[in-house]
């Protein structure tokens, strides 16, 4: 199924779209700090520019949601799959780093690649232009403000917005890991990391 | 007490807050994004500040107290500390953890031990404010006023 794919418009009350041809954009955000998946969804939602909120705590969470797998092809996703427009990922999370979810999405060639934004405390020049060229459409400075959540929408490709009727929905969705354990990965600036 | 001198002391006390670094801009930011569809969200952010906080504070300890210390573990902890201080807008803890991450690459013991020390004391200070001000909005609320917008 091919991110062109028109969705079904969705069933709703006898209310219409609150924005006229609004879309919601679709967004999986990814960062293994509870403090900070809250924060980043609470802009999200407030923003006022109709996004739906995925949250995980890991790149592996991440590649479940998107259907995809080390290795393998992305699978024909089933009705229930949640498509996501774009990805926002923090960059230094223990295991699989938000550099290594960047490169995994970009590489995967069944579909046109997810637009992936990095966030991160470290204003790293060498991080930021390794990143941007593997494919990173922006890279953003935390804390996040609202101005850089405004600037997502940019970076959602026209065909994926394709008008849905129906009132505006802000689902959030945490997907916590089973054992979201305090063992973090050192990721440091200066050290050789990815 | 009553309602005006409820709101005026959540005032004198915020604006304290700011004024000695404890509560930076990002704070505000926070409050900010709180409304009727997210009526508890700054309670709900700093709660889990308080938690994964508290939670790295005893790894830290853990990790320090051992014979032989690994600096990068630490260095992950103090990293995630500042992050999400810095997230909620808890200046003073923000400020000691950069500190801290300098000992870290030093692998100096003495220094990080301290940093711990101090970034445990600002911890629980900010904790506490921040505490005594979730509980004047309380007051504030169930006294039938609204809490001031200093915004």
């Amino acid at each position: 199924m091919s991110m062109e794919e028109v969705e079904e418009a969705r069933e709703e009350g006898s209310h219409g779209s609150m924005f006229e041809g609004g879309v919601e954009v679709r967004v999986l955000v990814v960062d293994d700090s509870p403090v900070d998946r809250r924060v980043v969804e609470g802009l999200l939602k407030r923003s006022g520019a109709m996004f739906q909120v995925i949250a995980v705590d890991s790149g592996k969470r991440a590649m479940e949601v998107l259907g995809l797998t080390e290795g393998k092809e992305a699978e024909q996703p089933t009705v229930d799959d949640p498509k996501i427009d774009i990805i926002l990922t923090d960059y230094c999370m223990p295991e699989m780093t938000g550099y290594d979810l960047l490169k995994a999405v970009k590489e995967q060639s069944s579909q046109k690649p997810i637009p992936v934004i990095i966030m991160s405390s470290e204003n790293e020049p060498q991080r930021i232009s390794r990143c941007r060229a593997i494919g990173a459409e922006d890279y953003l400075l935390k804390p996040l403000q609202t101005n850089d959540v405004l600037r997502l929408r940019d970076y959602v490709r026209p065909t994926a917005l394709s008008p849905k009727t129906g009132t505006k929905r802000k689902i959030a969705i945490e997907m916590m890991a089973e054992n979201s354990g305090s063992e973090r990965r050192p990721c440091l600036a200066g050290l050789a990391v990815a | 007490m009553e309602l005006g001198s409820l709101q005026r002391r959540y005032i004198d006390f915020t604006t304290a807050l700011f004024r000695e670094g404890f509560l930076d801009n990002q704070y505000t930011q926070l409050q900010q994004l709180q409304d009727e569809s997210n009526p508890e969200f700054v309670l709900e952010v700093v709660t889990l500040f308080f938690e994964d906080s508290e939670k790295l504070l005893d790894e830290l300890s853990r990790t320090l107290d051992q014979q032989v210390v690994d600096y990068k573990k630490v260095d992950a902890h103090v990293h995630q500390l500042k992050g999400s201080s810095a997230s909620i807008g808890a200046q003073r803890v923000k400020n000691v953890c950069m500190a801290f991450r300098n000992f870290c690459e030093e692998r100096n013991q003495e220094g990080c031990l301290r940093c711990l020390q101090q970034v445990r004391q600002e911890y629980f200070l900010v904790k506490s404010k921040l505490e005594t001000l979730f509980r004047l909005e309380k007051q504030i609320l169930a006294a039938g006023g609204s809490v001031p917008v200093l915004w």
